[in-house]
């Protein structure tokens, strides 16, 4: 038992990964008093399995976040469905709640608890077993170095501070699914490179981890696979290799504009058809 | 759809942090329990003090009057006003300006022309007094009113004194005597005058309870970016509205409820160092206390749920500010109502929310207890709550308006509903 996993998480050898997260054809749609209905996210399916850094690759604006909200229940699926740890989240938003970790720029600590109250309370709060919620913030505590601010008020901590409570409350419950939405913006080099590693230690520890970014070298450096997200459609879903050997492109960088691309010229494309219909229609 | 449920453990968790929380931010604590408690009380001793400072400076300056015109027969009056050591005569001669113009530069307060009135077969050497003063200065104005009670005393001593010479009594002449004798105790005066007080400044104080935590766990949440961290937490969204919503109330009863105590305390020594302690006995009755202390609690829950259903609408302090501000006002309205003269409990009041408990409390004080009508306007009170808490829950289960991302207003919220826009995503 480890701060990164308060259970033991082992695969039988030579077995399949099991699949522990699953969209499947996820959709939103939003509607807007000026636009009207905006689809910021259509169909997007994907498969991450356990002990995997799944990779959720996009531009600002591609439609990462509102799909990592769809699996965190902060959103409610427009259509179709996901299933986080077996269970959907239209079924039981709350069970999917309590076995996911969400951590974003957007997500932030309770200035007025200490960063000890405040991982208590998410331990509790998502039904970690009250007998062991203390035992488990120490780890915490240890882990990320927290003891000579545990008992201070958030609100006095520094940003670097702040960082290490908030990955460790994402952490608090022990959760077997943890999604980061672009965790590293707005972060300095080390600290991104700190946060890194946890997320390296915590697939170590077996948990299943979905990472969105829209910096490629990070996409590179940690994801086991990657999806490209672009204009709220997943336009592939691979291994790093697997993307090479599809695309012959060796960077990232490469690969992600290979495929960026061909999704634009097919829309622009597909606008000129359709335009050209409508003009025959209209002229017949 | 599993997590709709309420999870009294849930929300008992999320409920003792925003206490925990709140208990820890100063704005709250001086607006919900210090101002209540015991600042409240101070402020309004200041303001008394000062008050009585400001009346004891006018009274301690003498009046300056000009005195124009007196028959020889008056002379008597002039001498009374100068030994009086409220007023200075000053002379026409010393006023530069003039006598007129005297009073509107304030160089003097008062200018009394007297002349010669129609001939009395009662009594000789009548006079007109013809006063002019500045009414918008507080310093004229008491020369007026001095000046006219002094030449009141003057003109009875010399109708006495004329009619005594022909051999007829005060009694006669007056003909018209005014005796006064008030059925009400003292005891009896000071519930009316609590009566008038307490209900409107326990109603203001829940409200003042309510704003700063209502504001603070909707909008102040979202502005701080912990809105989304308590979205992705374990719990039913119900539990966490049902936790949000009994903080506020909370805080709301506390602050009615402090407020009460500190009203216990000291308005009978207020009202006493006012002078207005001589004719009344001020004091809270015991029995009422629970009557008042049940209405408060059932005034929160529906102020709060009115703050939070507003408030939800907000994204940040400033914004849920001003959209509480005339709630704050509306909910003033039905007090302000209650104060017309002949106003009582009745069956048809004890049906209007707000107004309805502050009748209560004023007959609470005055020592009635009608059980009908209390049992009627305490179940009126907790279905109007239980109205609002309703309208909330349905606010709340948009899910933009819950996410923080609806740009409207409850109002646009409420017409859009009624064209039927489609109710996106209702998160559990």
């Amino acid at each position: 038992m480890t701060a990164m996993s308060d259970t033991a998480t082992t695969e039988p050898a030579g077995s399949e990964p099991e699949v522990v997260v699953h969209a499947d054809g996820l959709s939103k749609t939003f509607y807007d008093a000026g636009r009207g209905a905006v689809e910021a996210v259509r169909d997007v399916s994907f498969r991450a399995h356990r002990g995997e850094v799944f990779g959720l690759l996009g531009a600002n604006g591609a439609g990462k976040t509102t799909t990592m909200r769809m699996l965190s229940t902060v959103l409610t699926p427009s259509a179709g469905d996901a299933r986080v740890a077996g269970v959907s989240v239209r079924e039981d938003a709350r069970a999917v709640r309590r076995s996911l970790g969400f951590f974003s720029a957007s997500t932030a600590l309770y200035p007025r608890l200490t960063a000890r109250e405040t991982l208590e309370l998410f331990a509790r709060i998502n039904g970690f077993p009250s007998e062991r919620v203390a035992a488990r913030v120490d780890a915490l505590i240890e882990r990320f170095e927290i003891g000579p601010f545990a008992k201070a008020r958030i609100e006095t901590l520094s940003s670097g501070m702040k960082q290490r409570v908030s990955i460790a409350r994402t952490l608090a419950h022990d959760p077997p699914v943890l999604i980061f939405d672009e965790p590293t913006v707005g972060l300095d080099v080390l600290s991104a490179l700190a946060l890194q590693d946890v997320v390296r230690e915590l697939r170590a520890a077996g948990k299943t981890i979905l990472f969105s970014t829209h910096i490629l070298s990070e996409a590179e450096k940690l994801c086991d696979r990657i999806a490209i997200i672009h204009a709220g459609e997943v336009l592939v879903d691979d291994t790093l290799d697997g993307l090479r050997a599809r695309t012959g492109a060796h960077y990232l960088e490469d690969i992600f504009v290979h495929y960026v691309r061909d999704a634009d010229e097919g829309a622009r494309r597909a606008l000129e058809e359709r335009t050209a219909r409508e003009l025959a229609a209209l002229e017949g | 759809m599993k997590s709709r449920r309420i999870s009294w453990p849930e929300i008992g968790l999320l409920y003792r942090s925003e206490v925990r929380a709140a208990l820890r931010e100063r704005g709250i604590v001086v607006q919900s329990l210090l101002v209540p408690l015991a600042l409240y009380p101070v402020i309004l001793w200041l303001l008394f003090t000062a008050m009585t400072f400001v009346r004891g400076q006018q009274d301690a300056a003498p009046s300056r009057l000009v005195l124009d015109g007196l028959p020889a027969a008056q002379a008597e009056l002039r001498t009374r006003l100068a030994d009086d050591e409220r007023f200075e005569l000053v002379e026409i001669g010393e006023v530069q300006s003039g006598a007129v113009d005297g009073v509107r530069e304030g160089a003097v307060d008062l200018v009394v022309h007297l002349r010669a009135a129609a001939a009395s077969t009662f009594i000789a050497d009548n006079f007109v007094a013809d006063l002019t003063y500045d009414a918008a200065r507080e310093r004229s104005a008491t020369a007026r009113q001095r000046f006219e009670a002094e030449l009141e005393t003057y003109r009875s001593e010399r109708l006495e004194a004329a009619g005594l010479q022909r051999g007829v009594g005060a009694d006669t002449w007056r003909q018209v005597r005014i005796e006064r004798e008030s059925t009400a105790s003292d005891v009896e005066m000071g519930a009316y005058v609590l009566g008038l007080i307490v209900p409107m400044l326990m109603v203001l104080m829940i409200a003042m309870g309510c704003v700063m935590p209502a504001i603070d766990t909707t909008a102040g949440e979202r502005e701080r970016s912990t809105w989304e961290t308590l979205l992705t937490m374990g719990v039913a969204r119900t539990s966490i509205v049902a936790a949000k919503y009994l903080y506020v109330a909370t805080f709301g009863t506390l602050a009615g409820l402090l407020n009460l105590v500190a009203l216990s305390l000291s308005l009978g020594a207020l009202l006493s160092a006012l002078g207005g302690g001589d004719a009344l006995e001020v004091r809270l009755p015991l029995a009422a206390l629970p009557l008042i202390a049940l209405g408060s609690v059932l005034l929160a829950l529906f102020i709060a749920a009115g703050m939070m259903l507003l408030a939800a609408f907000a994204r940040s302090f400033k914004e849920a500010q001003s959209m509480t501000g005339p709630f704050l006002l509306l909910v003033m309205l039905p007090v302000f109502l209650t104060m017309a003269p002949d106003l009582h409990l009745d069956a048809r009041w004890a049906l209007v929310p707000i107004a309805n408990v502050v009748l209560l409390f004023r007959d609470a004080i005055g020592g009635v207890y009608h059980p009908g009508l209390i049992a009627l306007v305490l179940g009126a009170q907790a279905l109007a709550a239980a109205l609002v808490v309703q309208l909330a829950r349905w606010v709340f289960g948009f899910e933009d308006v819950f996410t923080g991302s609806y740009a409207g207003s409850l109002f646009r919220l409420l017409k859009q509903r009624l064209r039927a826009r489609p109710r996106i995503g209702s998160t559990p």
